[in-house]
C-alpha cells in the first residue's frame, strides 16, 4: 500500500474519528437497551467504553489539528430497537469494535514514517485489539 | 387510497438496505462481486461500523453472503433486488431528465429517493413509456416537441 498525501491522511483521520464518535453513540444507546441485573452488571463496562471512544476521538482530533486542519464530523447514526440482552449488545459492540480495529490496521502502512502519527496508530491498534479480545472473552 | 402509505411497509427493502445492496453491487463489479466493508463505507459515505451493523440485518435476510475475510457478495436474491432497484432508478432518472427536463443532478437525487418505493410493474410501465416517448415514432416525437414548446411559453 502506497503512502498517502497530507489531504488523504486528514480524510482518513476524519473517518477514524467518525468511527469512534459513532461507537460512542452506539455504546450510549446499547447501554440504555439493557434491563434489570444485566444493566447493573454491564453498566461500568459500557460507561468505560463510552469514555474511551470519546478519548480516542479527541486524540484523533488533536492529530488533525497538528496537521494544521480542523476536524470534520460526518456522523450518520440511527440506532433504535427495544430492550436487548447483554449477549446481543456485546455482539453488536464486537461488530463495530472489529471495524474500528481494521480501520486502524489499514491506516498503519499508509502512515509509515509519519512523525507521531505512526506511533499513535500503533497504540490504537493495541488498544482496539484489547477491546475486541475483552468483548470476545465476555461472549465466551 | 388512504392506505397507500402502508404499502411502503410491504416493500422488499428499506431505503438504507436498497443503498447497501446497490453499493455492494457497484463496489464488487471489479472483484467478481465481492466487496470489502471499507469500500462499501467509502462508497456510501458512512462509517465501517454502520455498514457492518446494517449488513447484519441484510445477511440475516439472506440478501448477501460473507466469506472468511468478511468480504460480502450479493446472494441470488440480493442481486435480483439490486438489479431491480437500479433499473427503476434508471427509468425514473431518464423520465425526469429526458422527458420533463429536470437537471441531471436533481434527477439523480430524486430518482434515488424513489427507486425502491415504486413497484416493479410501475417501473416497467414507466420504462415502456420513456422508450416510446424517446423513440422515432412520429406521434411520440410530436408529443415531446409540443411539450417542449409548451414548457417554453
Amino acid at each position: 500500500m502506497k503512502p498517502i498525501k497530507h489531504a488523504e491522511i486528514v480524510d482518513e483521520l476524519n473517518r477514524l474519528m467518525a468511527e469512534e464518535m459513532e461507537a460512542f453513540l452506539r455504546y450510549f444507546q446499547l447501554r440504555h437497551r439493557l434491563r434489570g441485573t444485566e444493566r447493573l452488571a454491564a453498566d461500568k463496562f459500557f460507561e468505560t467504553a463510552m469514555q474511551e471512544t470519546l478519548e480516542h476521538a479527541e486524540a484523533i482530533a488533536k492529530h488533525i489539528r497538528i496537521l494544521g486542519e480542523t476536524p470534520r464530523i460526518n456522523v450518520n447514526v440511527e440506532a433504535g430497537g427495544g430492550p436487548l440482552s447483554l449477549k446481543d449488545a456485546l455482539n453488536e459492540a464486537l461488530v463495530f469494535e472489529q471495524q474500528a480495529l481494521e480501520a486502524y490496521r489499514d491506516m498503519l502502512p499508509r502512515v509509515a514514517g509519519e512523525p507521531g502519527l505512526e506511533d499513535f496508530i500503533r497504540k490504537q491498534i493495541a488498544t482496539e485489539t484489547e477491546h475486541v479480545q475483552e468483548i470476545t472473552i465476555l461472549l465466551e | 387510497m388512504t392506505d397507500t402509505w402502508k404499502e411502503f411497509e410491504a416493500n422488499e427493502v428499506t431505503h438504507s438496505v436498497a443503498h447497501h445492496l446497490v453499493a455492494i453491487h457497484e463496489v464488487g463489479r471489479e472483484y467478481g462481486g465481492w466487496a470489502r466493508v471499507s469500500d462499501i463505507a467509502r462508497w456510501l459515505g458512512i462509517t465501517r461500523g454502520s455498514v457492518s451493523i446494517n449488513l447484519r440485518n441484510i445477511k440475516t435476510r439472506g440478501l448477501v453472503i460473507e466469506d472468511e475475510h468478511r468480504q460480502v457478495k450479493l446472494s441470488e436474491e440480493g442481486l435480483k433486488i439490486a438489479q431491480a432497484i437500479m433499473a427503476k432508478k434508471a427509468a425514473v432518472k431518464a423520465f425526469l431528465r429526458d422527458v420533463i427536463n429536470v437537471p441531471e443532478e436533481q434527477a439523480e437525487i430524486d430518482s434515488c429517493k424513489v427507486e425502491h418505493l415504486i413497484s416493479h410493474s410501475t417501473g416497467e410501465n414507466l420504462l415502456r413509456f420513456i422508450t416510446f416517448l424517446t423513440s422515432d415514432n412520429p406521434a411520440a416525437r410530436e408529443a415531446l416537441s409540443q411539450f417542449r414548446k409548451f414548457e417554453d411559453r
